[in-house]
């Protein structure tokens, strides 16, 4: 089907979810500022659970939070993100299928994102994402040349300095947040630092184009 | 690179009594247990005295779970001189292997100490662990009962039969679990939660109600648990909707739902007290409460 574009910003923090929990199940959902039509910019995530992702009440209410948020910022939610506990598997589970069916009711080209876990060491070059798009309703393997991620070993080093710093630990996902209600699933801080990062790879580009 | 004693101000006894804490508390905090347990051994090994052989066990499986190889067999050396013939750092050994991917030589480990002595959990709960890890959930749930049978009296093992089923998506079987522990645990609010949680995901008038009375007793056991305070407005908002119930119910349920949203905004406004941080949570939580009592009336 059509292309998917991956932003650094989504990238890190859905890989730094999966670092901050290497020991249970993460998920999330990948949001996009841009229009619907066309192809999709996946250019944030919202980090939701790391426990019990099968059970109802709290996915349901993240789901409904997140719609909130995203309407008053312009934001869709456009695709989910799960990494399995259980690094030897990456196939989406159940659930996962359920939440992406979900989604792609009201987004008709939804993607579903599974992280490999076992891809994810520092030698690997490749991001260790897999990705699922829906097609006569099942959910089919993208083929790799649709997905798009520019800049991706700037987005890599990003990610592998706010691990070194210890700064992933900043990342707060719903279930944190319903720990601790005065820490923001919205992540407006961990976005600053990336952005921080981000911003000479960006300025450099902008200097070879002129 | 700063020692922790440097980073954080501590001698070496707050070092020792932070570790007796965390092992007291079962906590998994490898990466920090692994930091301060290095530096105390290396520096302070002698004032340890016979505490050291306790906090080389707790080190070794921190720095198993870093994957710090190095460390866990510096670790089970020294235990092994120590204790030569234990069953508990055969255990050790056994874990290491688990941790190696050696599974088949880990699982043989356990079977010989279980030979030795039958009545031995720890040995019987690796071999379990080692289903999980290997992704064979129907074996590890299948072994986890027969071990149940016998020690029936285990709440770390209920709580993990909760969790496979839980993943398994039975929610029934898990709900039996989660019965048991409420049972042996009844001031324990996490667990009429989730036990409330899985009634949820049932789903159905019945589950819901019964949701909603978990939900409010994790309540009244810890007024501060915001999973609770959710689950209560949701299950109480779904009741109201439902076209089955009377109006005496519908009204009885409006009023729990009405509550809840009461509290939950009363909680998001003192949190949003004084942290520019979290503006967005709170007016995404108000807008969602609005939008859902339209669709309730």
């Amino acid at each position: 089907m059509g292309e998917v574009e991956l932003s650094c910003l989504a990238y890190v923090k859905m890989y730094l979810h999966a670092c901050l929990f290497p020991r249970c199940s993460v998920n999330g959902l990948l949001l996009s500022s841009s229009p619907a039509g066309g192809a999709v910019c996946v250019t944030d995530c919202v980090p939701l659970l790391h426990s019990h992702l099968p059970l109802a009440p709290i996915t349901q209410l993240a789901l409904t939070q997140v719609d909130v948020w995203c309407a008053q910022t312009q934001q869709r939610i456009v695709g989910y993100y799960q990494a399995n506990a259980c690094v030897s598997d990456c196939s989406p589970t159940p659930c996962a299928l359920k939440i992406a069916d979900k989604i792609a009711e009201q987004c008709n080209n939804a993607v579903l994102l599974m992280i490999d876990g076992g891809k994810m060491s520092p030698d690997y070059r490749v991001p260790p994402i897999v990705m699922y798009e829906r097609k006569d309703s099942r959910w089919t393997l993208k083929d790799k040349h649709t997905i798009m991620l520019r800049q991706w070993e700037e987005t890599r080093e990003i990610a592998g300095q706010l691990l070194d710093s210890g700064d992933h630990s900043l990342l707060v996902d719903f279930d944190s947040h319903l720990d601790d209600i005065t820490r923001d699933w919205t992540n407006q801080k961990l976005n600053a630092k990336i952005a921080e990062l981000a911003s000479p790879a960006n300025a450099e580009q902008q200097l070879k184009a002129m | 690179m700063a020692s922790v004693s440097e980073m954080y101000d501590v001698t070496w006894e707050e070092m020792r009594d932070k570790l007796r804490k965390w092992r007291e508390d079962n906590h998994r905090n490898s990466e920090q247990i692994v930091d301060v347990a290095e530096e105390l051994i290396n520096e302070h090994a002698s004032k340890l005295g016979d505490d050291i052989w306790i906090i080389y066990e707790q080190v070794m499986i921190a720095a198993l779970d870093c994957s710090r190889d190095d460390l866990a067999w510096t670790c089970l050396q020294e235990l092994k001189k120590q204790f030569p013939g234990s069953q508990r750092v055969k255990r050790l050994g056994g874990m290491r292997l688990e941790a190696l991917e050696k599974y088949e030589e880990a699982g043989k480990q356990y079977d010989s100490i279980l030979q030795e002595d039958p009545t031995n959990t720890a040995a019987r709960k690796r071999k379990i662990s080692i289903l999980k890890a290997q992704g064979k959930n129907t074996d590890a749930i299948r072994e986890l009962n027969e071990y149940l049978e016998l020690f029936v009296g285990d709440q770390e093992a209920w709580h993990e039969l909760s969790d496979l089923y839980i993943n398994e998506h039975d929610y029934g079987k898990a709900a039996f679990c989660l019965e048991e522990l409420m049972m042996t645990n009844p001031h324990n609010h996490l667990y009429c939660e989730q036990y409330a949680e899985v009634k949820y995901t049932q789903g159905g008038l019945e589950n819901l109600e019964l949701s909603r009375k978990y939900f409010a007793q994790a309540l009244k056991l810890n007024n501060r648990n915001m999973r609770a305070l959710f689950g209560l407005y949701m299950s109480a908002s779904h009741i109201a909707a439902s076209p089955k119930v009377n109006a005496a119910v519908k009204k009885a349920n409006v009023k729990y739902a009405a509550w809840a949203a009461n509290q939950i905004n009363r909680a998001y406004q003192l949190a949003g007290r004084g942290t520019k941080e979290n503006k967005c949570s709170v007016k995404a939580v108000e807008e969602m409460l609005e939008s859902m009592q339209i669709t309730m009336s």
